[in-house]
Order: structure tokens, then sequence, then C-alpha cells
């Protein structure tokens, strides 16, 4: 069965962008340890973020209906409250990882630590390596074949 | 088929971080996924300088299993040795590199040049226990750090027995037997405990011979020494304990390393005095108490088992029941290790059981007639059920949860002495 693989690239041949600053993500299709690119998905801009938080949101209320301060504001509502929207640390997370809910993993150059535990939330693998689009697709999809086919991990 | 464990009585290879820690100023620096050593380490006597808490570890995930760990694990050795002031790096590779086959001797081998000895060993759960990763440990020093020298010194014997920390008595009994083996005209060397350390493991191949005191565990070392660095060893299977097994000990060994026989008997005869000085002014204790033991069983590791049977048959007069060995002793030792179990004093046989099992063990000890209420010796798990069958039990072997050792020692004569206290202190307060 194939999965989707979202990786950070500006120009679609280096993983050269952080999970915070990456606008768009490019999305490849995996079937065994054969990928191609799918689509690209783009980040929505700041105000429809917030519309997107506040529609994922569980309990359906984002950080900014819970009154007056958004976040931190000792509410309850801040921070890491695993309601499935609210700010999330920094603005913008939360809602790339609803971007790429479907995936079974990113890559990118550098996945900070909040961002890191809401994709293991999603159960999404988040890998942030150094090196070309290429690689990383060739290794993980490897990887994932290997465990889905119950296979030693020993690299070649 | 996979099958389950029963109270095991050991940990995996990795565990061999103890051995590690037991040299004094030496580091491991871990090779596996966060929490081994958490998980590993007990907390008996193991924080101080180097603590399980901050041994260096590469905390590999799945990325690293995707990638390859090695960048991490270059850069953990790197910075252990800028922040870490230890005389020893030994770096050790749990499940997740070997699995995955990251090339750990190839970045140690980066680190040649390293002001500190670096040094690894591989010590993956699934190639065996921590008996096993102590064996593995003890080679890497002989391999990548020990040359081989032309100066010999006359005396100086290298001493090998317990597994730090696995033993609860490692320090004191390494300490009675250095101590011992002075007082007959020997230069013991141990690398294990107080003020030992690196400056020891230098010694290791001026060293006339090497004493091993070991059921099995080491044999692969002492046997790799002889070939690499030339130095004979003598193989002696059974811990002393009490005096008659202390006694023949001496004497062996005074016999192999060419010693004046005078000067040990004269040794023997002074311990040998005091000490049945001491069984004699508590016979009548050991009379009374007779009745309520006539039969003993031990659980524990090929060494604890067989130098406490020997010691409660050919000391104590007691009578032996089944003797369970749990360590996993490897199949090739078996035969020789049982067959030790028969040469008991009085013609007195003991019947030897390797199981790793707990729940096999058990329903053994249950089926056994002991005559009476049992005596039992054994790891923790054995304290319910000595409970339940009304019988004396004592917590010597792995888990220990009963007892605290700072420096108490079993071996020698002095440590028979200390067993017999701890034994029918047990038996004497079911009386009051």
């Amino acid at each position: 069965m194939s999965y989707l693989i979202a990786v950070a690239s500006s120009d679609g041949s280096n993983v050269d962008l952080t999970f915070g600053e990456a606008e768009f993500f490019r999305i490849y299709e995996v079937e065994g340890t054969e990928y191609h690119e799918k689509e690209v998905r783009q980040v929505p801009a700041a105000e429809e973020s917030d519309a997107a938080a506040d529609q994922s949101s569980g309990e359906g209320k984002g950080c900014d209906s819970a009154g007056a301060g958004g976040c931190g504001n000792g509410s309850g509502s801040g921070c890491g409250n695993g309601n499935g929207g609210g700010c999330g640390g920094p603005r913008g997370h939360s809602v790339k990882v609803e971007l790429i809910a479907d995936c079974r993993s990113i890559v990118c150059k550098k996945i900070g630590f909040q961002a890191t535990k809401q994709l293991e939330k999603k159960a999404i693998a988040g890998f942030d390596v150094n090196c070309g689009v290429d690689e990383a697709l060739t290794k993980i999809s490897a990887y994932y074949n290997k465990i889905d086919n119950h296979q030693s991990l020993r690299r070649e | 088929m996979a099958k389950l464990l029963d109270k095991q009585r050991y940990k995996c290879a990795l565990g061999a971080m103890q051995t590690v820690q037991a040299i004094d100023r030496a580091i491991p620096v871990l090779h596996s996924g966060p929490g081994c050593a958490q998980k590993l380490s007990d907390s008996n006597g193991s924080s101080g300088y180097f603590s399980p808490n901050i041994f260096p570890c590469t905390s590999i995930n799945e990325k690293d299993v995707v990638f390859g760990g090695v960048k991490k694990l270059h850069s953990t050795i790197d910075n252990a040795l800028k922040v870490i002031d230890a005389d020893l790096y030994v770096v050790l590779t749990g499940c997740i590199p070997e699995i995955v086959g990251d090339d750990t001797g190839e970045v140690v081998s980066e680190f040649a040049d390293a002001e500190k000895p670096v040094i690894y060993a591989p010590t993956a759960g699934f190639k065996g226990n921590n008996y096993k990763g102590h064996e593995q440990v003890i080679d890497a020093i002989i391999d990548q750090y020990l040359k081989k020298s032309d100066e010999k010194e006359e005396g100086l014997v290298n001493v090998w027995a317990d597994v730090p920390y696995q033993d609860l008595y490692w320090n004191g009994n390494f300490n009675e037997i250095e101590k011992l083996l002075k007082e007959i005209g020997l230069k013991p060397n141990i690398i294990f405990g107080y003020k030992k350390g690196i400056e020891n493991i230098n010694k290791i191949p001026k060293a006339q011979f090497n004493l091993l005191i070991s059921p099995w565990v080491s044999v692969k070392n002492v046997k790799k020494m002889e070939k690499k660095l030339g130095i004979p060893y003598l193989h002696y299977k059974n811990l002393p304990v009490g005096a008659f097994e202390t006694s023949k000990f001496l004497r062996e060994v005074g016999e192999f390393a060419g010693l004046d026989k005078e000067k040990v008997e004269s040794v023997i005869t002074e311990h040998e005095n005091y000490y049945y000085y001491l069984i004699e002014r508590f016979a009548d204790l050991f009379l009374e108490n007779r009745v309520i033991n006539k039969q003993f069983t031990v659980v524990g590791d090929a060494q604890y088992t067989l130098a406490i049977t020997k010691f409660l048959t050919n000391d104590l007069g007691l009578i032996p029941a089944k003797q369970f060995i749990t360590d996993d002793t490897p199949k090739e030792f078996r035969d020789d290790i049982a067959a030790e179990f028969k040469k008991l004093n009085y013609g007195i046989e003991a019947e030897a059981v390797f199981e790793t099992d707990g729940y096999k063990i058990h329903e053994q000890i249950r089926e056994h007639d002991y005559h009476g209420y049992p005596l039992i010796l054994g790891g923790y798990y054995e304290r319910e059920l000595t409970e339940e069958l009304k019988g004396n039990f004592l917590n010597v072997t792995w888990p220990v949860r009963d007892k605290i050792v700072l420096d108490d020692f079993i071996a020698g004569y002095t440590g028979g002495i200390r067993l017999i206290e701890d034994i029918y202190t047990v038996a004497s307060q079911r009386f009051n």
C-alpha cells in the first residue's frame, strides 16, 4: 500500500528548510521503495491559519477565542493542552501538523521540540536530516519497506 | 517459539557498563537508546564520581536507524573526551546499533590518537547476558589496550573473580582475596575497586600468572591473555568460602606460584586456628539449630551456588538438596561444573540444575522433601517461597533487596564466618 512523505525543501533537491520556516511541503507518494512527487501543499497564511486552527480544534476553541489574551494567558487553553488546536508552541505548528496529518513521516532540516511532540501525537515520524531529498527518501522508503515486510533492519 | 522468562537473574550484555564502572575512573560511553543505562543500573552502590545517570549516551532513535548513528557516536565520544575527566573510555554498543550495523569499531579507531584511551566492546543484548558482557569488556581491554611485556614482575598475579555489581559482595570479596594472597607472599593485581583502575590495568602484562577464581566467567579472557600476552593461568573453579576451601585454595595457588610451602602453611594455620576458635565457641548453637534445617538449596549464578554449596557441606556439615544455577552457563562448561558438585567431603554429592526460569526452580523446590524446613540462599524471588515453606531464607544472590552491602564479603576465612553469622541470625530470629 502506498503512503505519503512530506519534505521541507525549497528546490526539491535538498532538504534545506526547517519545519518552522517551511511555507510549503512537497508531498511524495511512496510505493515499496519507489517514490514520486505527488503535490505541493501550501501552508495557509496567518489569518487563514487561525481559522484552520479553530476548525481543527476538538473543543471548538482555539487560543484566540478562549479569552482575551491567547497564548500564555493562563486560561487553561494555552500551549500544549492537546485539544488539537490552540497555539501549540509557535503559532502555526498545529496548522502544519494538520496539513500533513495523512503523511507517514516528515523530513526537514530541523524540527523543534514542540513540533516533534505534536507530530508524535499524530504518529508522524519526524526526521531532521542534512542531506539531499533523494538520499532521504531512498533511505526512509527502504526502512519502511523492511519494517512493513518484517525484514531485518541491517543496512547493506 | 518465543517464551517468557520468569524471574530472570541477569541483565543484557550492556549490563557490562557496571563492569566498567567498577574500574576506578573508567567511564562507559553508551551507543544505545535512551534509558538503557537507567534500566540497567542497580541502586546498589552505583552512585559516585560517575553514575549511570551521567554516562554519555548517543540516545539513538528512529532517525539513526534510518540514517545511521555513527556521526552521533563520533560527536558523543568527542565531547565525552572534552567534558569528562576519566582515565579510560569504554564504548559499549546496545542492541539497536548492532542490529542496523553501525561500524562502532571504525568510529572508535578514529580516536586512536586521543590523549586518553578509547576502546569499545560489542554488548548487544541479543549476544548474551551481562556475564558475557563482562567478558567482552575484559576482552576489549586485552585486544585494544594491552600490549605484551617482556618484563615480568616476580610474584605479580592478576586476579579475576566476581562480576562487579551482579555480585553483591564483589568489592569485599576482591579485598579479602587480595589480603590473603598478600599474606602468602604474592602481589595481587586487581582492576576492580578502590584505587585500582588504570594503573593496575597497565600492570596486567607484567604478571607472572593470571589467577581466575570462577567456574566459567572469564575463562575466555585468561585464555586470550595466555595467547596474546603470554601469561599462563591458574583456573580455580570455586570461590573459596570458609576454612576448608580457603586452605585448599591457598595451597593450590602457593604450589602453582612456587611459593615456600612452610610460609603458606603457617598462614593457613594461623587463620584456621582463629576460625575454629570461633566455631567452637558457637558449636552448641549450631548443633541446636541443626534440627531446623536438615537440607539446603542455593539459587544463584555458578560462582555462588558452587561456593556456598561447598561451604555449607564441607564446613557446616549441612546436606545439599538440589542446587540451582541461574546464569545461563554456556553448555560447554556445564558437565564440568556439575562434576564439581559431586566433589564434596564425606562422600556427599549434590545435584546441580541449570535453570534460568524462576517458575521451574520454585516448582522443583516445592516438590522436594527437605525433611523439615528448608534453608534457602538465593535471590529476592525466593523470599516469598521460603516463607510459604516456613524455611529460613538469606538473600545473597542477585536480585538483592534484603541487604545493603558496602564492603562485606563471603570469600576466605572471615567471609565464611560472616556468612555463618548471617545464616544463624536468620535462624535465631525465628525463636525470638
